[in-house]
């Protein structure tokens, strides 16, 4: 069996996490942040699992449930904010909704 | 019976506790918390009395204790605070049954009665405190009292303003105590007033600096509370309050104070004898000069201030010769006819309508029979005739005068005698003889005139307790005494009565106005502290010290101003800052 180096993974990871980042920055419509965010969240969830495979631990794999599990909470409190959004300013350009500002 | 000590002290509290809660209770109610806690506290005082002999010490709890330095809330009971607490709970009563009708008309019943409560108790704390500290407390809780009756018809701004003066006037004194009391804790170690003596006697020498110095500084003190050379100024304005709170604060018992602190603080004064020569003086130099300021008022009660004043400045020179129990006598007698004098003059105020002016009135004596009468007692004791009190406490205080002080301070007494004969037969055959002026109001009740009759009947009474002994030099001292005060009634007759326009005339020289005034002191008093100190405050009307702090708060409110503005609303840019802080967050770890 042919193993990956570790070096490959945590490339892959980083660039998954460079690209969600990018979504996040780049994107105005709502849905594509929730979307980049959990890209990046999936980023270090590999990032845990490479590390995991190299070192032979369950932790990382342990940590990717985490993971999982706290993407879910997330994705359903931003949908939430989402509809609500979409509700009060039938748009979902966060831009457009900046008037809680200092 | 002696344990009912602490219930002295406690009813009177427990009257005030009430009556804070007693805007809403009716009138009759009121009266009966504010008059019927001093009067159970006076009777329980008197059960005290007849079965305590010789002393009685009462702890109750403690009170403070930080390392070395512990106090207790302790009551200590000797002849000397017996003396005073009789004179607190009885006269006490008596003012309070007065006030019962003489307050009646008019606002802020129930706030009276409550502030008068709480100064009986104060002035049971002051008298009755087994330490300095507990002392303290009464000691400025009789102040504070005084300072909100003074004040008690605050929407007049001059009431207000001489409460405030009273507050002030007195504080200076009150500083002096304070720091007495700290002066004698860091060189003794201790605050209780027995120790003190006892420790003061043993540690320091006769006259050295530290005796000399905590007499002083306790000599402050009572100068300040008792009205006394150069802290009498705030008395005479100290009338804007009601009659009842003259007589009872600022004639029977809170500016008798001092004469108490003194007494009480004996073995420290003994210790310093410069300082008792000091208090001599300044009793017979305030002796004499509130008497001749009380020749020339016009308003009835101001002339009452004065006398006190001079009263008072009498007991402290006894005091300043040793004469410790006679100086003691002279307050429960002056106690008396004090708030007798005080009490009668109330009458004729309110059925004058409010009318002060000795001049506007005249002719009373047939139309306030009963007032004139007890009133006239009081004069009589207060001009140390026989065989009223007045005359047996004087002239115990001056027969020890003439023994330890010399004939210079006799001699001021003896005057002080024949000043103070004229000027309260002045005010007699003002107010009294004459012509009638107006026609005074109804009848004001019998609880006002029963303290009259009680008080009346004391100041005659008091004087057989203590009879002078006999000998040759003390029949001479006294009717010398009795000699001056025959002596001024009959130069008040001959000026007032028989010929008034002499008085007029005398009343509109610049001797008179400069005497009127107070011998200049309110004048020197405001160019010399209140000007300069007013004129400082409005230069300084920005507050030098204030500006560093504005200068933090302007610095604070800059900050928020800058970051405020990163602030924008935007959701991206908040992410773009998360990412970029992480990125140097993670670097700054990597790299160190």
């Amino acid at each position: 069996m042919v193993t990956i180096p570790m070096e490959h993974g945590l490339i892959f990871a980083g660039a998954l996490f460079a690209l969600g980042l990018a979504g996040v920055l780049l994107r105005r419509n709502l849905l594509f942040m929730l979307l980049s965010i959990e890209i990046m969240l999936n980023a270090a969830g590999v990032a845990f699992v490479v590390a995991g495979a190299k070192w032979q631990e369950a932790d990382g794999q342990v940590m990717f449930f985490f993971i999982l599990a706290i993407a879910a909470a997330e994705v359903s409190v931003g949908l939430a904010i989402l509809l609500q959004m979409y509700h009060r300013f039938k748009t979902l350009d966060t831009d457009a909704v900046s008037r809680m500002r200092g | 019976m002696q344990d009912l000590l602490a219930l002295i002290v406690m009813l009177p509290l427990a009257g005030f506790a009430a009556l804070m809660f007693g805007r809403r209770f009716p009138r009759g109610l009121v009266a009966a918390v504010g008059v019927g806690s001093v009067g159970a506290s006076a009777a329980i005082a008197t059960i005290v009395a007849w079965g305590t002999s010789g002393t009685f010490t009462q702890p109750l709890w403690r009170w403070l204790s930080v390392g070395a330095f512990r106090v207790d809330i302790s009551l200590h009971l000797d002849p000397l605070s017996l003396a005073f607490v009789m004179v607190v709970t009885w006269v006490g009563f008596l003012i309070h049954l007065y006030s019962a009708r003489f307050m009646a008309e008019g606002e802020g019943y129930a706030r009276f009665f409550a502030w008068m409560n709480l100064f009986v108790a104060s002035m049971l704390i002051l008298v009755l405190a087994d330490n300095l500290l507990l002392l303290y407390l009464g000691w400025e809780g009789v102040g504070l009292c005084s300072y909100l009756l003074i004040g008690f018809w605050y929407k007049e701004q001059a009431n207000a303003r001489a409460a405030v003066k009273a507050f002030i006037v007195t504080r200076v004194g009150d500083a002096a105590l304070a720091v007495a009391l700290l002066l004698i804790w860091t060189s003794l170690g201790t605050l209780d007033i027995a120790a003190v003596g006892a420790k003061a006697s043993a540690q320091w020498a006769s006259g050295s600096g530290l005796a000399i110095a905590a007499a002083l500084l306790l000599l402050g003190g009572a100068v300040g509370k008792s009205a006394q050379l150069p802290l009498q100024t705030w008395l005479p304005d100290a009338m804007a309050g009601p009659t009842p709170v003259s007589a009872l604060i600022h004639a029977a018992t809170m500016v008798t104070a001092g004469v108490y602190l003194i007494a009480r603080m004996r073995a420290i004064f003994e210790l310093a004898p410069i300082v008792m020569t000091l208090v001599a003086v300044i009793g017979a130099a305030t002796l004499l000069l509130a008497g001749f300021s009380a020749l020339t008022q016009r308003d009835i009660k101001r002339v009452l201030a004065y006398s006190t004043m001079s009263q008072v400045g009498t007991m402290f020179l006894a005091l300043g010769v040793g004469a410790w129990s006679a100086s003691v006598y002279h307050f429960v007698t002056h106690a008396f006819f004090k708030s007798l004098l005080f009490l009668a003059a109330g009458v004729v105020i309110l059925r004058m309508r409010e009318e002060h002016d000795m001049f506007r009135m005249g002719g009373l004596r047939k139309k306030l029979p009963l007032t004139f009468w007890t009133f006239l007692i009081g004069a009589l004791a207060l001009s140390a005739l026989p065989p009223t009190a007045g005359f047996f406490s004087k002239d115990a205080i001056l027969a020890e005068v003439w023994k330890r002080g010399g004939a210079g301070l006799w001699l001021a007494g003896l005057v002080g005698a024949l000043i103070t004969s004229l000027y309260t037969f002045r005010m007699v055959f003002l107010v009294f003889f004459g012509e009638a002026k107006e026609e005074p109001k109804q009848d004001a009740g019998w609880t006002m005139g029963i303290p009259l009759v009680i008080l009346a009947t004391s100041s005659v009474v008091a004087g057989f307790f203590r009879l002078p002994e006999g000998g040759r030099t003390e029949w001479l001292l006294m009717s010398a005494s009795a000699a001056a005060s025959l002596a001024g009634i009959l130069i008040a007759w001959l000026i007032y009565v028989r010929r008034p326009e002499a008085g007029f005339r005398f009343g509109r020289t610049k001797l008179a106005a400069f005497w009127l005034s107070g011998w200049g002191f309110d004048v020197a008093y405001d160019t010399l502290f209140v000007r300069p100190l007013a004129g400082f405050a409005r230069v300084n009307r920005g507050d030098f010290i204030d500006a560093f702090f504005r200068a933090l708060a302007a610095l604070a409110l800059l900050d928020h101003r800058a970051f405020s503005g990163s602030v924008t609303g935007r959701v991206r840019w908040y992410v773009a800052g998360l990412a970029c802080g992480a990125v140097v967050v993670v670097a700054v770890l990597v790299l160190l």
